[in-house]
């Protein structure tokens, strides 16, 4: 009798092990495994909890400087609609730390209340909802900024045999996006991001009317092919329970016609543009101050009624002054531009998205431009307020 | 999983990452080898001993091992019912020994002087005697009365130059060395040996391997050296001899019950076992299949367990005292890709339970067995390093009795182990909760406690090899034969 319990249990755990195990690789090839997933909450939930235990021993960290945003951290409603400009940054350092951050934060005297991050559409397991950065952001006092970009061809053709091969993927891709192609990753992605529950921005597919950059572009796709794109991939989210996301629209206004790639107010919560000056290092820019930059079109921006955000905000250090780009560009931004809402730094070393060689973005060791930048936010950043009450 | 292994973006620092890989994939490759073998698992046929055969049974005896053990091996040799002539093979010039032979009816040979330890009697008894077929019985092991019968009938087919049957032990209840010692042979003599055979590799074991006179003698007499049994079975199978390996018990003897005596026992084995690999392999290359060629790799890299335990200790440590990493894959990631191998390997690993000699003492997780293979990697290290020197060590019979061991002696590699994670944890949580700046402290949580998990484990099977160690230092008051009963063995 004992020993037929014994093989009944050996024969229940073979068995199991094997359709657990065969399982298990079948819902992986489909999505991102469900044995990460849990992992991946599980881990994140564990970084909370030593957070916490940390604030034990040294009390609540940067967040104290970031009070002034308690009312607006967990609701939606108040960040499509915040009173002043709500500051922020990228840094290179992410996703590893956000130790940059705060260091230029320290540079410039001020605590963000956002902190941007750039997700690409894909199969890897980076690729799927950031659960461990948002909460990490999150759990330091800041709103997390996601620019996510559809790249379709990190897709692999042995899991996902519907979708076109990766040479063809890119060709009226946003067509295919509309019509639920990728609606495996989307609805994944989207589920993760209603767990998360905490308000996010998501700044989807920026620069979509940039015919030199992105796939997503209009070399390969229509404006009307892009916003219907947008549509669905906001109807999914709907759908799926993520109403905490903040959907960022974010055109490049150096190039015509953007204004007709938007998806319309029901979609749309922010308009976003990037400020960045590259001066003469490439051929197709020289000088340009903030004002001809953004400021040129701030008013095509501010005439859709949404909140504005200056989603890449920077300026290298060779062709002209520096210093005086930083301070024109922030002295006054609030009477100006008073429908600028959103402030991102983009605090990058050894850039080489754009051009050919490496630039360096970052401020942190350039003293004239933080001598120019720290009285300017004084006047107008919410976070240096609290600090001088 | 190759595929996800070798991806670029995992390796951060290339020459860590060649070590682990090393480690990873020796890993895999033993679990994938080890169902190799089981895919050929194969049972021979029953069948009957005819009679007339002329057998002898051949026990060795060294100076200093225990008489008392000896009346009980010989009078139980004296009860095998197959007829057959036992031989003591004796250098103890110790005149009780010859007595005790005189008493249960075996022939006394004086062997004094001969180079090559037990396998240098073994040759020159060759010489003096003239039966067809010699049990080579080591002086702990009691064989049952059927032992012969069970075993002559495979010899009718005249290739077959040795029948290797099982190995069993009756101390193995004395203490928990003896019990892990004992529980790790049970996959080895069970389908692990019956796959063997069904690659035609059948190993001898030095103890219970019934020999073909006419076979010994083409190639020269019984091997010689640390891992004589295993140099004496690849010499007969690149001889082109069949061997047969019979899955049942057929005698009882001791396994080591102290963890000095343990740890000896396996640094001589495996330092027996390198000397196979490197020396007597390469000869055999060329008349040996391949899948004894694959069988005989698989035993002679056993040991190599020893370098890759070192590898998966050390760099826990190395990440969380310096950062250094060697693959910079997520710890999710890693759990998620392995948990698939290791859900199918524990699966076989109960599956084949189903062979086991004696199913309701062995079946179970053996996980005494488990810790005791893991506190040897030291051991394992030291012979491996050793038969890379060429260092030479004594050919000493195993203890038949337990030694008393000094427990930092035997403990020292475990302890150290323990102290070393108990410092490395107080340091982590530490700096975690006073120095780590906060900004990265959320996004390193999963690598660092990963790390720290991943240096948890051997830490947890480390503690049982420290009780075996304690228990060593205390001897039993009685010798493990005492309780043995001779006229009530086997039959079972």
């Amino acid at each position: 009798m004992r020993t037929r319990n014994r093989l009944m249990l050996i024969v229940i755990v073979i068995g199991g092990a094997l359709i657990g195990s065969l399982a298990l690789t079948t819902i992986s090839s489909s999505s991102e495994g469900p044995v990460t997933g849990a992992m991946d909450r599980l881990g994140s939930a564990f970084g909370s909890f030593e957070h916490a235990m940390r604030g034990r021993f040294q009390g609540p960290g940067r967040s104290a400087g970031l009070k002034w945003f308690d009312g607006y951290r967990n609701s939606v409603e108040r960040l499509k609609r915040p009173d002043g400009v709500l500051l922020g940054a990228f840094d290179s350092g992410i996703p590893g730390t956000l130790d940059g951050v705060v260091a230029l934060e320290h540079s410039i005297g001020t605590t963000f209340p956002l902190v941007q991050i750039y997700m690409a559409w894909g199969d890897r397991p980076d690729e799927d909802f950031p659960v461990g950065l948002a909460t990490a952001i999150s759990d330091v006092g800041s709103v997390p900024v996601v620019t996510w970009e559809p790249w379709l061809s990190d897709f692999a053709n042995d899991k996902h045999p519907q979708i076109p091969l990766r040479d063809q993927r890119d060709r009226h891709g946003m067509a295919a996006v509309a019509s639920g192609e990728y609606d495996f990753y989307i609805d994944v992605w989207a589920l993760g991001a209603a767990r998360f529950g905490k308000p996010i921005f998501v700044r989807f597919g920026h620069e979509m009317n940039d015919p030199y950059r992105y796939p997503w572009g209009p070399q390969n796709n229509t404006n009307i092919e892009f916003i219907a794109a947008w549509k669905h991939v906001v109807d999914r989210f709907r759908r799926d329970g993520a109403n905490n996301v903040l959907w960022v629209w974010s055109p490049h206004v150096a190039y015509r016609y953007w204004e007709t790639y938007y998806p319309g107010n029901d979609y749309v919560d922010w308009v976003a543009t990037g400020a960045l000056n590259f001066g003469p290092i490439a051929q197709w820019s020289s000088w340009w101050s903030f004002q001809e930059i953004f400021g040129q079109k701030y008013p095509a921006l501010a005439s859709f009624g949404k909140p504005v955000m200056v989603a890449e905000f920077g300026s290298l250090a060779v062709g002209g002054n520096r210093a005086t780009w930083y301070r024109d560009a922030l002295d006054n931004i609030t009477s100006k531009y008073p429908q600028v809402h959103a402030l991102l730094f983009f605090n990058v070393k050894n850039d080489q998205t754009v051009t050919y060689q490496k630039v360096d973005w970052k401020i942190d060791g350039d003293s004239a431009v933080l001598r120019a930048i720290r009285p300017a936010l004084s006047r107008w950043a919410p976070s240096n307020q609290q600090a001088v009450r | 999983m190759a595929d996800w292994w070798f991806r670029a973006s995992h390796v951060s620092q290339p020459f860590l990452f060649a070590l682990l890989s090393l480690a990873f994939w020796y890993g895999i490759s033993r679990v994938v080898l080890g169902w190799i073998n089981y895919a050929a698992m194969a049972k021979p046929v029953d069948r009957e001993a005819p009679t007339g055969y002329r057998v002898a049974i051949f026990l060795t005896s060294t100076p200093g091992e225990p008489l008392s053990m000896f009346e009980k091996t010989l009078d139980a040799c004296n009860r095998v019912s197959y007829p057959h002539a036992t031989y003591l093979l004796d250098d103890t010039r110790d005149e009780r020994f010859a007595e005790l032979s005189r008493r249960f009816g075996a022939t006394h040979l004086e062997l004094i002087g001969l180079p090559g330890a037990k396998a240098g009697k073994i040759n020159h008894a060759l010489e003096l005697t003239s039966e067809e077929f010699v049990l080579v019985l080591d002086p702990d092991h009691i064989p049952f009365p059927e032992f012969f019968d069970r075993v002559l009938g495979h010899f009718d087919d005249s290739e077959v130059g040795f029948v290797q049957v099982a190995q069993a032990y009756y101390n193995q209840s004395r203490s928990f060395t003896a019990r892990g010692a004992a529980e790790q042979t049970y996959a080895f003599y069970g389908p692990g040996q019956m796959g063997l055979h069904g690659h035609g590799a059948a190993v001898v074991i030095g103890a219970n391997c019934t020999f073909r006179r006419a076979a010994l003698i083409s190639i020269g007499g019984h091997g010689v050296g640390l891992a004589e049994d295993l140099v004496t079975a690849i010499r007969l199978h690149a001889a082109g001899w069949k061997s047969v390996y019979v899955p049942e018990v057929l005698s009882r003897g001791l396994v080591p019950e102290d963890l000095g005596s343990f740890f000896r026992q396996q640094l001589k084995w495996s330092r027996g076992v390198y000397e196979v690999v490197f020396a007597e392999l390469p000869r055999a290359i060329s008349s040996l299949r391949w899948r004894q060629l694959l069988s005989y790799l698989t035993i002679g890299t056993y040991y190599f367990f020893g370098v890759t335990t070192l590898i998966y200790l050390v760099f826990p440590y190395l990440y969380l005292w310096t950062g250094y990493q060697p693959a910079s894959m997520r710890f999710t990631e890693f759990i998620g890709e392995t948990a698939p191998v290791a859900a199918i390997g524990l699966a076989i690993y109960f599956y084949v339970q189903r062979w086991l000699c004696d199913r309701s003492t062995e079946t179970g997780v053996n996980w005494r067995g488990i810790t005791l293979k893991l506190a040897c990697w030291p051991v394992f290290l030291a012979g491996t390093m050793l038969a890379i020197v060429r260092a030479e060590i004594p050919y000493l019979p195993t203890a038949k009795q337990a030694v008393k061991g000094r427990f930092l002696k035997l403990a020292w590699p475990s302890l150290l182990l323990i102290a070393v994670y108990l410092v490395t944890v107080a340091h982590v949580i530490g700096s975690r909760m006073l120095s780590t700046p906060e900004a990265s402290l959320e996004l390193s949580s999963e690598a660092v406690w990963g790390m720290l998990a991943f240096a948890t484990l051997p830490v947890l099977i480390a503690c049982p090899a420290v009780y075996a160690a304690w228990q060593s230092r205390l001897v039993p008051s009685t010798a493990p034969w005492d309780s043995v009963d001779v006229s009530s063995i086997g039959g079972q």
